[in-house]
């Protein structure tokens, strides 16, 4: 497992494009000829990551294993459905950790879009539709770098919803603010990383 | 379908981390179902959420990847789960993650009249504490009753469309409101307006009619 640490951004956001293209070639192998070896790379990078996320949402030591195991054979079963134009290895495993553990804890699935519903609609909002967001290898690094310039309490937040409070209330009483402090923080941050995002905007 | 009224980047980020409950995922998933604007902005939460695995301290495992793989090709034999394919209920201009929640065809339903206009479907069997999960059918001309909610409320407009103090919602729409919006939908065409609703909290009503209606309708 490659730990070393830099503070050096420049170094960093290399690190994150490159961490990117190999593990997504790393499920791509698992997907197309059961690369073990490939999945060992993933597997020593990833699950005790998502080991600690299950543990920091509240799970047991134990349970967060046996679940960990689960996801990680999960990851080796279905990774010939993982397509790397569509999304980085860590946002795959990212929705098969939580939803494995939505199943887990109500015993049923998260309701989902279905991409057969003949209701599905594609383009059709009157939004801007400049608004696409870009998700390739330098996605990583300005997503990178936009979580790192969050402004420490909005950061604060977002750790909080996604590795350890239940809920924004949760988190509202767990640092003793009002509830819309907590949302508007929220907003703030997803509004800050999707500027970063957008295939214009981010590109100063 | 067009649709003008979208979910909030904290109801979406809520939705991708999964802390909603099934009521609100259903509503977020209707609305996701027939707006890519807001699929994409869903999807860029849950990338999000990828992205901060990097910043995470690996827990230590108890067992090497070489082990765990030996033990799922014990698993794919004859113990692997069956996996059975629900049969997929689809109905008339009912996105899939609410049809699974309905007996029949929107006009088919065992509707139950609340009051003079207004009748409803229950799909929780929750306590009403733990919030509100209804499909209403409201005839044209009904104006409900104005009220607010301690926490979040989420309406999918279905069929029809009704105007409230916010704007003019029509099928697709989704209104994502916090506790601090009070509002008063009046359904503004000729047709029926079918919306699908789901609160956290009991609605708190302003006015002393409402109050009254309350245990009747319930939302």
């Amino acid at each position: 497992m490659n730990t070393s640490a830099t503070t050096q951004p420049k170094q960093r956001n290399d690190d994150a494009a490159a961490l990117r293209k190999r593990m997504g070639d790393n499920l791509v192998a698992i997907g197309e000829r059961k690369d073990e070896a490939a999945f060992a790379d993933v597997y020593s990078y990833y699950a005790g990551r998502v080991k600690s996320f299950l543990m920091g949402k509240g799970m047991t030591e134990e349970i967060s294993e046996e679940l960990t195991q689960e996801i990680m054979i999960t990851v080796w079963r279905r990774a010939e459905s993982y397509d790397p134009a569509k999304a980085a290895a860590s946002t795959w495993l990212f929705t098969i950790a939580r939803n494995r553990r939505i199943d887990y804890l109500r015993g049923n699935s998260r309701i989902e879009v279905e991409l057969d519903d003949e209701m599905l609609d594609v383009d059709n909002t009157e939004s801007d539709s400049q608004e696409k967001y870009v998700d390739d290898e330098q996605a990583a690094v300005r997503l990178n770098e936009a979580l790192e310039k969050l402004p420490h309490e909005q950061r604060q937040v977002m750790h909080l919803s996604y590795f350890r409070g239940q809920s924004h209330g949760a988190i509202a009483k767990w640092l003793d603010l009002p509830i819309g402090t907590v949302k508007s923080r929220i907003r703030l941050a997803m509004q800050a990383v999707r500027i970063s995002l957008q295939s214009d905007g981010g590109n100063l | 379908m067009s649709v003008s009224h979208h979910l909030t980047d904290e109801t979406l980020q809520d939705y991708s981390v999964g802390s909603l409950s099934v009521a609100m995922e259903t509503l977020v998933a209707c609305h996701l179902t027939v707006c890519q604007h807001c699929r994409d902005r869903a999807t860029l939460a849950d990338q999000i959420g990828g992205e901060m695995f990097d910043q995470f301290e690996a827990a230590p495992m108890a067992q090497t990847p070489e082990q765990l793989l030996k033990q799922a090709s014990l698993l794919s034999g004859s113990h692997a789960p069956k996996v059975t394919p629900q049969p997929k209920r689809s109905f008339k201009d009912v996105p899939r993650p609410l049809a699974q929640f309905l007996p029949a065809e929107l006009d088919e339903l065992d509707w139950r009249r609340i009051a003079p206009g207004i009748k409803q479907i229950n799909l929780s069997e929750q306590h009403r504490r733990m919030g509100a999960f209804k499909l209403l059918h409201l005839a044209p001309g009904v104006v409900l009753s104005a009220h607010s909610h301690n926490d979040r409320e989420l309406t999918y407009v279905v069929k029809g469309s009704y105007q409230d103090e916010i704007g003019r919602f029509k099928a697709g729409d989704i209104a994502d409101l916090d506790g601090e919006v009070a509002h008063q939908p009046v359904v503004d065409t000729d047709e029926p307006c079918i919306a699908l609703i789901a609160s956290h909290s009991p609605v708190k009503y302003n006015g002393l009619f409402g109050k009254i209606m309350q245990p009747f309708v319930g939302i």
